[in-house]
């Protein structure tokens, strides 16, 4: 009489079968170091940096490795802190945040041009805003449509604010009343460049690759000020990357890192776009002063 | 008498909120400057000219495939559970059952504060709790999606006509069989319709994750246009447009077939079937683009911040600002979407002109409202302005739609009768078209508030300004005290929005005689979101 | 013979004035009775009261010793009513309609099996003919029917539910004539008609006084309240009168 239950039968064998599939193609797999970074550049870029990285780690390290891309600054912190994301290359300030959600984990390593890093403050030439001379000059930037790169980027926004705010510019003295957030270093340029803003800020490795690369339409736009020195971007590491993937696995990691050279040529070619000659050790403390900006302008709770 | 006169007024009533275009257009244009200008023309040049390369291709196609599959898990699991919690929380099954009417409202509560905060508040705030996980976007849907059915289940449950279903309880039926037989029959097509709507909102909530990088076609429209890669953009703007556009055609005509007959068997039963195929086919759809949807759903919580966080909190927000920015963002985007419809019909209400202005329509309904309010920012500074366009245009496309459909719906001897009498076009069409439609026009602008004050926290992550601004800064500083004063004073401003607008529904609803209320609680688009 | 319902002292209230007003009633196992009255005297409530859907503001109302409106799930199929305004299930087909009327003796998963259209019973197509609709139309949707097609639906799922008292509300006021001597026929019918079982006791509200040489007893009413109750023999005309003035 109920002529319903064959179309049940299906269903539920289908369902079955889906799920056995799946379970047996899971429990085959090996443990694999995932990495990740903050998408600070375009992801193209990204994507074309982190697979020859994880090919090179996967065959130093002898373990599987797999990138994902992440699509914003604060969705990697917390991947970290969930333990998705075993290796991460973070900013200084998300690395920070990173650190304080994540115990344990481990700073590993920095570019060589990291521990004194700097930020570019660039202009599209038509706006006619001056190239500064000293951080006071900074205050010519208010009144002006500004834009900053994503909401948690150390160099396209925090040290950025910062020494706006030393020079006595508030976030509101913008026109408009506020920054924009371009979202990233590219979009930033790409931004300034057109027109849509005035001014903004950026990271200063990033500006010389694409510079470097003809990529900036120097016509357009330029540099008016860059910025002092400071501690960004680093390799962040779980704590407990060991007990699960063999003793001393933290160190064959930073053995790897550490050496990367010019002589192989993916290996310079990674270098290259990292824009770094090659990575060396860093600590904690060096992130001292950016946690200390990072609550002043409450980026850290 | 007064009946009278607020029937008259309510087809003028419908032009009055596109006032708001001045206030914000002003602003915006205040602001203009030539920098970005060339920007937003190359955007517009480049839509004839989308991006070929097969990379680019290939990335947008699967990233359409990754959405759709999203949306139609979100969809098929929001609309079992918004059933059971409709049921569950309508007073007349409870009543049937027992007399246990109270349980109802304990179900009412329980689904009035999901629905209060936006799918992609859900999902940021998932985001933080479990990670990357495919189903973060699903479940983010899910959530306020099966309390938005819930209540639209609930509310059709109770207006239904109640008699046959006590007839047949004083048979001796059963009251759960009573209940099923006597109401679910006129709840089929009644879902059907409303079912259809979901799967569009579901497939817009699905790309607007995305943006928020959630992944699917969403990531990919973000990042493309943040690197002004427009052409790359249009690819998959074309290819997202294609979609709605065939999701659209094909519910209208699904709509269309079972408006004439309702045939449960033929029709219930092989489209229950269709759409669990459909739901377990996505999975392994997902798991074939390697997205790894059978993964575990891990919690990892949060250190709940301590009641003196908490307080401190309270005392830094100013509330003023925020909840007047928020509302006045609402009230300007509610005035776009309302207002701006009939008055771009009544210019020239011919064929030729419907059409374009469909075709504009589906194109604003198209672009998520935090890309559009990105696109204002290439010419324009950040500002409340800013959000209430880019929200008031998106939401216009769905009035637009609606509008028309209505007006297409009607009979029209009315206004054969108004030109035949010599009237002129556009008074033909304002008294012999438009003035049927104009109430439920305008109660369903009152439902559509409330559906932009939730979306109000998308446009101002982008706009810099209100709630929505603040809650990105605060969760991108991991402050979660601060997030949750926010998410309480969300819950709090679209929960007042939702009584007025209820209010205003009822007053323009409710008519003394009955039929009429028949005809406002048919399978009619306008009771729905 | 025996008592299966009983009125005492029944009383509804309205908006100012008793919609019922202490009413004494006995109905007898296979009596079948008229209530005669004009629109508005309460024939409707009557019968409401006797199949537990309006409970009284005073009096008791039983059914073979236990209060109406309180009686159980399966104790209620004994009562069947053909509701005035029909209360079909709309949007269902005539054999869904017909089956609904069963659905005291069956559980849910038949009630769904029903909505989807898999159950086909004999009792329920034999009920179908017992009200002279053709088979043709069992999988019409009742919308499509005219109204005293509508009519006999009800009363087929009425007999589908093999109820011991029935009651009738205004049963023939939307059919034609010939149809009128047919179903009059069909409730009053003792025991069986064609192959099916036909309630043994009958109260049906009429307003047309000259069929009532049909029943074997007759109630008046009027403004709520019983102006006359005997057998049909003792009828005069004055008695009529008094209830149509």
């Amino acid at each position: 009489m109920i002529k319903g239950r064959n179309y049940i039968k299906a269903s539920v064998l289908l369902l079955v079968n889906i799920l056995m599939l799946n379970s047996s193609v899971s429990v085959s797999a090996q443990e694999t170091l995932v990495i990740g970074a903050i998408p600070d550049q375009n992801p193209e870029r990204l994507n074309r940096l982190y697979g020859l990285l994880t090919d090179e780690l996967s065959k130093s390290l002898k373990v599987p490795v797999r990138y994902i891309p992440v699509t914003n600054y604060p969705a990697t912190v917390t991947a970290f802190r969930t333990g998705d994301l075993d290796l991460v290359w973070f900013g200084g300030l998300s690395g920070v945040q990173a650190r304080l959600q994540t115990p344990n984990a481990k700073v590993l390593a920095q570019r060589d041009i990291d521990a004194n890093f700097r930020s570019v403050f660039i202009s599209n030439k038509s706006s006619q805003i001056p190239v500064m001379k000293t951080e006071a000059d900074l205050k010519r930037l208010s009144g002006r449509r500004f834009t900053f790169g994503s909401e948690s980027s150390t160099s396209g926004r925090l040290m950025p604010q910062h020494f706006l705010q030393k020079a006595g510019v508030s976030l509101n003295q913008f026109k408009g009343g506020r920054p924009g957030f371009s979202g990233s270093h590219d979009a930033t340029i790409a931004l300034v460049q057109s027109g849509a803003y005035e001014a903004g800020a950026l990271n200063k490795q990033v500006w010389d690759a694409r510079v470097k690369k003809g990529k900036v339409d120097q016509k357009k736009v330029q540099i008016i000020w860059v910025t002092p020195p400071y501690a960004d971007y680093h390799w962040l590491i779980q704590g407990d990357i060991n007990e699960r993937f063999g003793e001393g696995f933290t160190k064959k990691v930073k053995k790897t890192l550490f050496g990367l050279n010019q002589n192989s040529p993916t290996q310079r070619r990674i270098l290259s776009l990292f824009g770094a000659t090659r990575f060396i050790p860093a600590e904690a403390s060096q992130y001292k002063d950016i946690e200390r900006i990072g609550r002043q302008l409450g980026k850290i709770k | 008498m007064t009946e009278k006169g607020k029937s008259l007024s309510a087809p003028i009533l419908a032009f009055l909120p596109a006032i708001a275009l001045i206030p914000v257009l002003s602003e915006i244009f205040k602001e203009v400057h030539g920098g970005g200008l060339h920007l937003l023309g190359k955007f517009a040049l480049a839509s004839f000219q989308p991006s070929l390369d097969p990379l680019i291709i290939q990335h947008a196609f699967r990233g359409l495939q990754i959405t759709i599959a999203t949306a139609l898990i979100s969809w098929t699991i929001s609309m079992c559970a918004g059933s059971l919690l409709g049921v569950l929380s309508s007073n007349v099954f409870w009543r049937s059952y027992r007399n246990l009417g109270w349980l109802s409202s304990v179900f009412n509560s329980l689904i009035s504060i999901p629905r209060s905060i936006h799918e992609l508040v859900w999902g940021l705030l998932l985001l933080q709790l479990f990670g990357l996980n495919p189903w973060v976007a699903i479940v983010a849907i899910c959530i306020p999606y099966s309390a938005l059915v819930a209540r639209v289940l609930r509310d059709q449950l109770e207006s239904l006509d109640h008699r046959p279903m006590v007839a047949i309880t004083k048979n001796g039926a059963s009251p759960i069989s009573a209940f099923f037989t006597a109401l679910m029959p006129a709840m089929v097509p009644i879902m059907t319709t409303y079912g259809s709507y979901r799967l569009e909102c579901a497939l817009r909530g699905a790309t607007l994750l995305g943006v928020f990088g959630l992944g699917g076609i969403g990531t990919e429209l973000q990042l493309t246009l943040q690197s002004l890669e427009f052409n790359e953009m249009w690819t998959s703007l074309w290819m997202l447009g294609v979609l709605m556009f065939g999701l659209e055609k094909t519910m209208a005509q699904i709509r269309k077939r079972q408006a004439k007959s309702i045939n449960l068997q033929k029709f219930l039963l092989p489209g229950l079937f269709i759409i669990m195929g459909l739901f377990i086919l996505c999975f392994l759809w997902l798991q074939i683009l390697e997205v790894d949807i059978l993964s575990t759903l891990r919690m990892h919580p949060i250190t709940l911040p301590q009641s003196k966080e908490l307080i401190k909190a309270i005392y830094s927000f100013k509330y003023f600002e925020l909840i007047f920015n928020t509302l006045l963002i609402m009230v300007l985007a509610t005035g776009i979407a309302v207002g701006l419809p009939p008055v771009m019909l009544i210019l020239f209400p011919t064929k030729k002109w419907v059409t374009a202005l469909n075709i504009l329509w589906s194109f604003l309904r198209l672009i998520p409202p935090p890309l559009s309010a990105l696109l204002l920012l290439l010419i324009t500074t950040p500002s409340v302005s800013v959000a209430a366009l880019a929200l008031g245009i998106h939401n216009l496309g769905i009035m637009g739609r609606l509008l028309k459909e209505g007006l297409e719906s009607q009979n029209n001897a009315q206004h054969q009768a108004m030109l035949s009498a010599g009237a002129g076009m556009r008074g033909a069409w304002l008294y012999g078209l438009f003035s049927k439609q104009s109430k439920s026009y305008l109660a369903y602008g009152a439902y559509r508030a409330d559906v932009i004050v939730r979306e109000t926290s998308v446009v101002g992550v982008i706009g810099g300004v209100g709630l929505g601004w603040q809650l990105q800064e605060s969760l991108s500083s991991f402050g979660w005290s601060e997030v949750i004063v926010i998410i309480a004073i969300y819950i709090f401003i679209t929960r007042g929005v939702e009584t007025v607008s209820n209010n205003i529904r009822k007053t323009l609803l409710i008519d003394p005689t009955k039929t009429q209320i028949n005809n406002v609680f048919q399978p009619n688009r306008f009771v729905f979101q | 013979m025996r008592t299966i319902v009983e009125l005492r002292n029944v009383s509804i209230k309205g908006k100012g004035q008793y919609r019922l007003k202490n009413i004494h009633l006995n109905i007898e196992s296979q009596e079948r009775i008229a209530l005669l009255g004009k629109s508005g005297a309460g024939k409707t409530t009557l019968i409401q009261v006797l199949n537990g859907t309006l409970v009284p503001d005073c009096g008791e109302a039983k059914w073979k010793g236990l209060e109406i409106h309180r009686l159980s799930q399966r104790k209620r199929q004994s009562i069947g009513t053909l509701w005035q305004d029909l209360r079909l299930i709309e949007e269902l087909t005539v054999i869904q309609n017909i089956n609904s009327g069963s659905l005291g003796r069956h559980n849910l998963i038949w009630a769904i099996g029903n909505l989807l259209g898999f159950i086909d019973n004999e009792h329920g197509l034999n009920c179908l003919s017992a009200v002279g609709l053709s088979n043709e139309k069992i999988h019409s949707s009742i919308m499509e029917l005219s109204g005293g097609q509508k009519q006999r639906v009800a009363i087929a799922r009425l007999l589908n539910q093999k109820s011991e008292l029935l009651l009738a509300d205004e049963p023939i006021s939307n059919l034609d004539p010939v149809l009128v001597d047919d179903i009059l026929n069909l409730f009053l019918s003792s025991g069986r008609y064609y192959s099916i079982d036909v309630p043994e006791t009958a109260i049906v509200s009429l307003h047309r006084p000259d069929l009532i040489h049909n029943f074997s007893r007759v109630i008046g009413l009027k403004e709520g309240q019983i102006v006359f109750d005997q057998s049909t023999k003792n009828i005069s005309k004055e008695d009529l009168k008094s209830i149509y003035q």
